[in-house]
């Protein structure tokens, strides 16, 4: 997606020059990455909700391991000061609550931290690596609050882990027939009988 | 002998001819006036029963409660003010409603004898959800009302029933100013001068909207929101000028106070907190009290090179002003990052008070409360301007109750420190020395990087935050809602990065000493002492109102609002409100003569460092407003209804579908 690249210039260049320690870290080989166009596999989604899962929220975080990394880099660049220490929140919101408007897959919270967020997140698309942005994730992942992949579509619905289904749910979309309507065959949808596998 | 003004039972149309007359100072001339209430209220005095009788009993009249004395007068300092510029008694058309920061009523209607007896008169939600920490404003039959972020204005008629809206004004501010502002999307208040409503938004623009209509008159930028800067504070009005400051004291930005044009809001005089004397506006006529603050650029020499830039200081809290010195005053935050190991240096001029010309802006002098800040005890604290007896000579004096826990009482023309006394539990200091001016930190309670260190009192939002102090020229006392916190503190250095926190402090907050979080105390500001004290169990966050039928008003963070004698410390009424209270009670008397208080509640702000406490309330956004026994012409058998003039705004996100 060239829309990716096309944010690039407009974004605020964000405090390069007065941290070293950026620079260093942007020098480390990515994880697994072959290059910064990584993120253009990243889905913009449906930030307000409602249409169901493409397949690259599935995402898995390639650098899901080095959630210590991400912790430094949380410290370092001033997440903490906003978010907390402890990331129970501060000025900006809690990110262990299990709410995320905009999303708590590795790959939207991935997009959040890259794009930035209306209500004062900076974008960090610009200063940081995607390796950088994929530490930060595995230590926010590790905090407990996010989802997994496979749970896209249920925690846009808001469901949780293995939740009683009314079974008059898909009643509509039984009467209306339409195959387009009917939950994906990925498994990643909740609205279907079969909850997801969650973790 | 100083008796309050006891005005006659006045119908609305002849308000207006009263007003000159009930100004606080003149009230001599109306002392004889009162002797005949006097009697009525010393005979409520003398017997107890009688008084708690009448206040079970609905009130019977139909015409409005009269104007009534309290007890007798019984200054304990002597201490006066000069309550410039004198507005009207019914009117409340400022913040603190007079330039010197009293936080003062003369209305009397309400007095220790009836407060008991106040009911709800009616109430209005705006429906936001961030920390109201302003006061409504009430000049004329208007009451004006501006919410925090999305900074909707409000214009009520009181003279209808139901307090209808007038006009509204929505000023759509950024969301990126949200997560900018350090403490919650609030505004601190909004003022009035020359026919116009006048406030900061929160994402960096002054409004100013004629107060008739609602139209904008003006607006100018005065700030980039997305590097961190925001504006909290209410502006301040004197003459044709109207002082404004930043916020962001957590950002990195450099604090700074400008005087706009009321008139067509073009900037006079810029003038910073840190850097070189040219923009900090120090000059020939800068005469500090104190040697260490005198030499030239001690705002770039008392950093290490060049971090004053993103120093911090920033201007967001109240401003006073004396008429006869020509001066105004006001403080600036702590300094940035919060780190103390980053910035070794006094760090001038953050954490302090300036006293400057508001024609200039040129500073007069300057007081530095806390020299190289190690806790984030911010200056910004009110200066409450009294004219008080010392040791047999009547000083001019600021009483400053500071973050630091310490209360200041400042002669206001020198800048000398003449008391300096903790009002609430603290260990960073061990004393003060009077000879240099300087506070003698604890060796033992200095952070340093990356050690956690434990039990440090007050913690960063310090003895006393914002929330602003009252004088009662009746007692002669201040009047001050405190705090009873400590914390755990370890400093991690933090990097300066544009539109994120400088700060580095990560803590943990808890009750001090005694268990619990707050409180109310009458202090003696000649004498440095306490007077009476009230143990709150949760933060009071809402500053104090004082009038002149001897109370005191606030409200508590778990939304207890109470009224006391201002004497003895006796509560003589609480109400529980639905959300927690962070915004001044305030007073008036509405056209139909009667008085009103009026208080908002809405938690939220710094308030909200409690909220893991049991029993921490939700967030609100209703004033409520109330008068004896609920009387006035939003409240009756018959049927009323609301003769609106305008709905309300859908800036909300909730509203008009928004999403």
């Amino acid at each position: 997606m060239k829309t990716r690249y096309a944010l690039l210039p407009s974004l605020a260049v964000l405090a390069i020059a007065s941290s070293a320690a950026l620079a260093a870290d942007a020098k480390q080989p990515p994880l697994g990455l072959r290059n910064e166009g990584m993120i253009a596999t990243v889905p913009l989604g449906d930030l307000a909700g409602g249409a169901q899962s493409n397949v690259a929220a599935g995402i898995t975080n390639p650098g899901a391991s080095d959630a210590e990394g991400g912790r430094q880099l949380f410290i370092k660049l001033n997440c903490a000061d906003c978010h907390g220490f402890t990331a129970k929140g501060g000025m900006g919101p809690s990110l262990v609550d299990k709410y995320w408007r905009y999303g708590g897959t590795p790959a939207q919270i991935f997009k959040s931290i890259y794009e930035g967020r209306p209500k004062g997140m900076p974008a960090w698309g610009a200063a940081l690596s995607s390796n950088d942005i994929w530490q930060i994730v595995a230590y926010i992942e590790s905090l407990g609050g996010t989802f997994p992949p496979s749970d896209y579509q249920a925690a846009m619905e808001g469901d949780r882990s293995n939740e009683q289904v009314a079974p008059e749910l898909n009643f509509e979309q039984k009467l209306d027939g339409s195959p387009e309507y009917m939950t994906p065959s990925n498994g990643a949808g909740s609205s279907g009988e079969q909850p997801a596998e969650h973790k | 002998m100083r008796r309050s003004p006891i005005p006659k039972i006045r119908s609305p149309s002849t308000r207006a001819l009263h007003r000159p007359r009930c100004a606080a100072q003149i009230c001599l001339r109306c002392a004889t006036r009162s002797m005949t209430f006097l009697l009525f209220v010393a005979t409520l005095a003398a017997h107890p029963a009688a008084a708690q009788d009448n206040a079970t009993k609905p009130n019977q009249s139909a015409n409005p409660p009269q104007q009534s004395t309290a007890s007798e007068v019984h200054s304990i300092t002597g201490a006066t003010a000069n309550f410039a510029p004198n507005p009207p008694a019914g009117e409340w058309p400022s913040q603190a409603r007079d330039y010197a920061n009293t936080r003062y009523s003369p209305l009397n209607q309400i007095n220790t004898s009836n407060v008991g007896r106040l009911r709800l008169a009616w109430s209005f939600a705006d429906g936001t959800q961030f920390g109201h920490e302003g006061a409504p404003l009430v000049i004329g039959d208007t009451m004006y009302i501006v919410t925090p972020y999305p900074n909707i204005a409000y214009a009520l008629d009181l003279s209808k029933p139901g307090s209808p809206i007038k006009w509204n004004y929505e000023s759509n501010p950024s969301p990126v100013a949200i997560g900018k502002a350090c403490c919650d999307a609030v505004i601190r208040g909004w003022a009035y001068g020359k026919g116009k409503l006048i406030f900061n938004m929160l994402d960096d623009h002054t409004v100013a909207l004629d107060a008739k209509t609602g139209k904008e008159i003006w607006r100018i930028k005065m700030g980039n929101v997305e590097n961190g800067e925001t504006m909290t504070m209410s502006p301040f009005v004197v003459g044709d000028k109207v002082f404004v400051g930043n916020s962001g004291g957590e950002m990195g930005k450099i604090g700074w106070i400008a005087a706009l044009d009321i008139n067509t809001g073009k900037e006079v005089w810029r003038a910073y907190s840190t850097g070189p004397d040219r923009i900090v506006k120090i000059g020939s006529e800068f005469n500090p009290h104190y040697s260490w603050m005198r030499g030239k650029d001690l705002g770039v020499s008392s950093w290490p090179p060049d971090m004053w830039q993103h120093g911090a200081g920033a201007v967001w809290g109240w401003i006073s002003y004396d008429p006869e010195l020509n001066l105004i005053y006001y403080g600036t935050s702590n300094p940035g990052p919060r780190v103390p190991a980053q910035r070794p240096g006094n760090n001038l001029w953050t954490s302090a008070v300036f006293a400057r010309d508001p024609n200039t802006g040129m500073a007069k002098w300057a007081y530095q409360f806390t020299p190289h800040d190690q806790w984030d005890y911010d200056g910004i604290n009110e200066n409450v301007l009294i004219d008080l007896p010392i040791n047999g000579q009547n000083r001019k004096v600021l009483v400053h109750f500071d973050r630091n826990a310490y209360a200041y009482t400042i002669d206001r023309a020198t800048g000398e420190v003449l008391i300096a006394a903790p009002f609430a539990y603290l260990n960073w200091s061990t004393g003060f020395d009077p000879k240099s001016g300087m506070p003698i930190v604890n060796p033992e309670k200095q952070p340093k990087p990356n050690v956690k260190l434990s039990d440090v009192c007050p913690p960063d939002i310090g003895g006393k935050d914002w929330q602003p102090t009252a004088f009662s020229p009746r007692t002669g006392l201040i009047y001050a809602a405190i705090f009873n916190i400590c914390m755990d503190v370890t400093d991690k250095p933090a990097t300066y990065i544009p539109g994120t926190p400088y700060d580095g402090m990560d803590m943990k907050r808890k009750a001090g000493p005694g268990n619990h979080w707050g409180g109310v105390i009458a202090w003696n500001p000649a004498t440095g002492k306490k007077v009476w004290s009230l143990d709150e169990q949760f933060m009071v966050m809402s500053g104090v109102l004082a009038t002149a039928g001897d109370l005191v008003f606030y409200g508590t963070v778990d939304g207890w609002f109470r009224a006391v004698d201002a004497r003895t410390g006796k509560v003589l009424l609480s109400q529980k409100l639905s959300s927690g209270i962070v915004s001044p009670p305030i007073t008036y008397q509405g056209p139909d003569g009667r008085q009103y208080v009026a208080v908002y509640s809405g938690v939220g702000g710094a308030a909200m460092v409690a909220k893991a406490n049991k029993g921490f309330p939700p967030r609100g956004s209703t004033l409520y407003v109330f008068s004896i026994d609920g009387e006035s012409p939003s409240r009756g058998p018959t049927l009323l209804t609301t003769q609106a003039g305008a709905p309300a705004a859908q800036a909300l996100d909730q509203q008009s579908g928004r999403r």
